[in-house]
């Protein structure tokens, strides 16, 4: 039985979440800036009674988020103990992988080659393969760390 | 019983729980090194605990077992059934004298001699197994039958969820309340709904409180702790806690005791040299034991920092290469700190002698696995001859911080209430700001200080003219102040705390975030932090002073006088350097028989002075503790009013004995204590246990007129020339040889001011005080 997949749209890509890390999809209506934190953090947001850091995942992977809209939904991870809401496009649909997680033979790109460690193919055709703890560290975070 | 006591029994119990398998299974298989290690650490924790009470024969008993298995780690000896069943055979007898503590019964009076024999690798004594396993079920039976009523435990995750749960109807609560205020007054609904929210609040309360101590709690113990090592090794220490307010939570300050326990007797026994060793090394002769606790950014930052000898670096590496810990060429190629940690592996100490205070290289890796599985981290920081630093660092999760909520711009953020000092608003004629160059400078009440705008802290590059805002003032831990300039000051609230993401934390001026009554997230300023990337103020940390600071630091103590009232309501002062502490007495303990009065405190009868008028009859007094490192006294006062700097020398005042003199403190004429005096003039009326023989140089005039009736006002007796007494302390010229001195110890005074060389100990022989306290530190009193 292979594992099931959260898909979702970011920046206009299609983009798999591994299932079993997602908690759940919330709407993120209310978001608290967090100034100076890297771009990719939009902020603080309140579930029930806890704080998520909200990532925006087109900004993670070095994407203007003004450029693609949003539906406003989010999936709530976790990441060494703390809770994060990564904000997509749009969240398509859960699906299961139809082939095992696959080294891609030509790059995606530097930003999504950093967050994904290959792609997978569903029914509803390839997606990117998302490495949740790579994105929450955003672009800006892993620039300051190699200089 | 009391808490500590009750602790004692508690915590041997729980870990008498939680080796009973290792017991069995380390039964047979004796060679199973992973259970020697469990056992032998429970042996070694009782060791210490017994530390605390008087409970010789647990203590004989637990460190028998410890100096067998001891033996058996070091792969000096083999494990045999012999071995296991005396070592089973004495942790039963513990169970059983530790149920007997319980009970508040008599301990058994069965002898520990033939089982600590038994643990000899010669011996003879063969445990029967019958009677070791008959003894142990009994044992274990009362064990298990009492203790469960007066307390239960509960595991941390369910009082988490519990929080949880309450913060969440907490939450629901305050919508239901916003849905019902919409829907307009409905009495039969609010009556009822005020009601719950009451009961709720209070809910909300308890849980919270179940969670959090402060950490004075933890403080209790120690300066007798202190006070019993140091006797027993016959060294000085002072001990100095700070920050016994800081909250923790409950299961942090019992995870955090036994390794601060740990650190402290290490600290004593191989850190803080004896007072001969600390006056030849130039320093002060009483150990400094610093216990600082603070809240920084989202952890609890303990620093345990002594000023003794140091980590002997060298002999750390060695050690761990003979140990096996790594090969000589992976140890030298580590860095000072990487050495320095390695203190904090399996098996490493590196005392040579194994003392009853710090054992065998348990100690350390123990205390490391006991903070890191609460996600804390440990770190230790030495200067060879300057001392070392322990500084331990704690999570802070589920914290109850107060707080100040305050906005900037559209937002809110939270201030932790313990660094604000004062607000003041900007617009109030009492406040004027100045910029100096980039930085702005508020002038208020006559105080200087940096102010920065919480805007331009969080990145605004054009925030709103300071004028227009709230200033609030914040404090450091180290005294500094500055103030944050912020838009309006909304409300305190007790904020719950939680960490933040890294991403958030890297940008180093959030301390945590937290979730307000309405919902929404809020995030906690890191004050600290924002001071340091500011410059606002020193850099906060729990640094050690250098040598240098330090001892510019001991002159100005001298200089630091203590304010009080007297019984007749007259202003004193006394000199911070002979106050040992205030205590409050009850008046009953006080007994005055003509001039004398005496006061019984600790179990020592003390004299007091300063009790000339009439004392009430009844209540309590309250009493600075005066001493001169070997006698103390206590100096009665109406009231201990605050502490001041001393700007100028005091004013002699030649008719009284009593008095150093007269100066002005705070713009008010206040007469000093001489405490000298006081010491020498009640030197004559105190109790001695013995009369005290002091050596002089032979056939000097000097010594004869000058110093011999100096030394008999302190109590000692002038040797004849008769070289067979035995004296209590000698006394000799810089320039003359002494031969034989035998045990006695041996100081030296010159005639010129200042030492002839650097590390020249001698005294110059004016130096009264300088005498009065070698003499106190080297013959004991």
């Amino acid at each position: 039985m292979s594992d099931l997949y959260l898909l979702v749209q970011i920046a206009g890509r299609r983009a798999a979440i591994p299932g079993a890390l997602v908690q759940s999809v919330v709407e993120i209506d209310q978001v608290v800036p967090v100034p100076l934190a890297p771009p990719h953090v939009a902020g603080l947001a309140a579930l029930r009674s806890r704080a998520l850091t909200v990532i925006d995942t087109r900004a993670a992977i070095g994407i203007d988020p003004e450029q693609f809209g949003t539906e406003g939904r989010a999936a709530v991870v976790e990441v060494d103990g703390h809770g994060y809401a990564l904000l997509v496009d749009e969240v398509a649909d859960v699906a299961q992988a139809e082939a095992v997680a696959a080294k891609s033979d030509a790059t995606m790109g530097p930003e999504w080659d950093r967050i994904s460690p290959g792609r997978i193919e569903t029914s509803i055709g390839p997606a990117v393969l998302i490495d949740v703890a790579e994105l929450v560290m955003g672009c800006t975070q892993r620039r300051t760390k190699a200089a | 019983m009391d808490d500590l006591l009750a602790e004692f029994v508690a915590e041997t119990r729980e870990m008498l729980a939680a080796i009973e398998g290792e017991l069995v299974a380390w039964e047979a298989d004796p060679a199973d090194r992973a259970r020697l290690d469990a056992i032998f650490r429970f042996v070694h924790t009782v060791k210490g605990n017994c530390g605390f009470f008087d409970f010789p024969r647990l203590e004989q008993l637990s460190h028998a077992a410890e100096s067998a298995l001891a033996e058996v780690r070091a792969g000096r000896r083999q494990a045999g059934t012999h071995l296991v069943n005396a070592v089973l055979a004495v942790i039963d007898r513990i169970v059983e004298l530790v149920s007997a503590i319980e009970a508040g019964e008599e301990l058994p009076a069965s002898s520990d001699e033939r089982l600590i024999a038994a643990l000899e690798p010669d011996s003879e004594e063969e445990f029967l197994q019958a009677e070791a396993g008959s003894d142990s079920s009994s044992g274990r039976r009362t064990a298990s039958g009492t203790g469960a009523s007066r307390s239960i435990r509960l595991p941390v995750d369910l009082l988490d969820r519990l929080m949880s749960g309450i913060s969440d109807m907490v939450l629901a609560r305050n919508d239901l309340a916003r849905r019902l205020r919409e829907a307009g007054a409905q009495p039969t609904i609010d009556g009822p709904f005020e009601r719950l929210s009451g009961i709720l609040n209070d809910v909300r309360e308890g849980v919270t409180r179940m969670r959090m101590q402060r950490i004075e709690h933890l403080y209790n113990a120690l300066p007798r702790l202190v006070r019993d090592l140091s006797a027993e090794l016959g060294k000085q220490v002072m001990i100095d806690l700070q920050g016994g307010d800081v909250e923790l939570d409950r299961e942090m300050i019992e995870i955090v005791r036994d390794p601060l326990t740990h650190i402290i007797r290490n600290a004593i026994d191989h850190g803080i040299e004896a007072p001969s060793q600390r006056l030849a090394a130039g320093k002060r002769e009483i150990g400094l034991l610093t216990i600082a606790a603070r809240q920084a950014g989202n952890k609890i930052l303990i620093a345990v920092s002594d000023d003794g000898r140091g980590l002997d670096i060298d002999r750390i590496s060695a050690k761990a290469v003979a140990q096996g810990i790594g090969t000589k060429a992976e140890i030298d190629a580590l860095s000072h700190d990487q050495r320095l940690a390695l203190i904090f592996e399996p098996g490493l100490s590196t005392a040579d002698a194994v003392s009853e205070i710090s054992g065998r290289g348990v100690g350390m890796d123990v205390v490391r696995a006991n903070i890191e599985k609460v996600g804390g981290a440990i770190r230790v920081e030495s200067e060879s001859g300057q001392g070392s630093l322990f500084v331990l660092e704690l999570p802070l999760t589920l914290s109850i911080i107060a707080g100040l909520t305050v906005e900037c711009g559209p937002h809110r953020y939270a201030i932790p209430r313990s660094y604000i000092e004062e607000i003041a608003r900007g617009r109030s004629s009492a406040i004027t700001v100045e910029e100096l160059g980039d930085t702005s400078f508020v002038t208020f009440r006559g105080k200087r200080v940096p102010a920065i705008a919480l805007g331009k802290v969080l990145g605004d590059s054009s925030p709103p003219a300071l004028k227009a805002g709230v200033f609030v003032f914040v404090r450091l831990a180290n005294g500094d102040l500055f103030a944050l300039v912020v838009d309006r000051v909304l409300d305190n609230e007790d904020l719950v705390v939680k960490p933040l993401a890294p991403a958030v934390m890297a940008t180093g001026v959030y301390a945590g975030s937290t979730l307000l009554d309405d919902g929404n997230p809020i995030l906690m300023l890191d004050i600290p932090n924002i001071a340091a990337r500011h410059q606002l103020a020193s850099p906060l940390g729990t640094r050690r002073v250098p040598v240098a600071e330090k001892v510019a630091a001991e002159v100005s103590e001298a200089d630091r006088v203590i304010l009080f009232t007297d019984l007749s309501a007259r202003r004193r002062a006394v000199r911070m350097a002979a106050v040992q502490r205030i205590q409050s007495i009850d008046i009953a303990d006080l007994a005055r028989e003509g001039d004398q009065c005496r006061a019984s405190v600790d179990g020592l009868i003390l004299p007091v002075v300063g009790v000339d008028g009439p004392l009430p009859v009844e209540g309590r007094i309250v009493m600075l503790r005066l001493g001169d490192g070997a006698r103390e006294i206590l100096y009665a006062a109406r009231e201990v009013n605050d502490s001041a700097a001393l700007e100028s020398d005091p004013v002699p005042l030649p008719d009284d004995d009593l008095l150093e003199g007269t100066a002005l403190i705070d713009g008010t004429i206040t007469a000093i204590v001489d405490v000298h005096r006081l010491f020498a003039y009640d030197a004559d009326a105190l109790p001695r246990t013995r009369e005290r023989i002091c050596r002089l140089p032979e056939g000097d005039n000097w010594a004869r007129g000058f110093l011999g009736p100096m030394l008999r006002a302190a109590g000692y007796r002038i040797a004849d020339g008769d070289r067979d007494e035995v004296v209590d302390v000698i006394i000799a010229r810089d320039d003359e040889p002494v031969t034989e001195t035998g045990p006695a110890p041996l100081i030296r005074i010159r005639a010129d001011r200042e030492p002839a060389h650097p590390g020249d100990t001698s005294i110059y022989r004016y130096d009264r005080n300088a005498l009065l306290a070698a003499l106190g530190q080297r013959a004991g009193g």
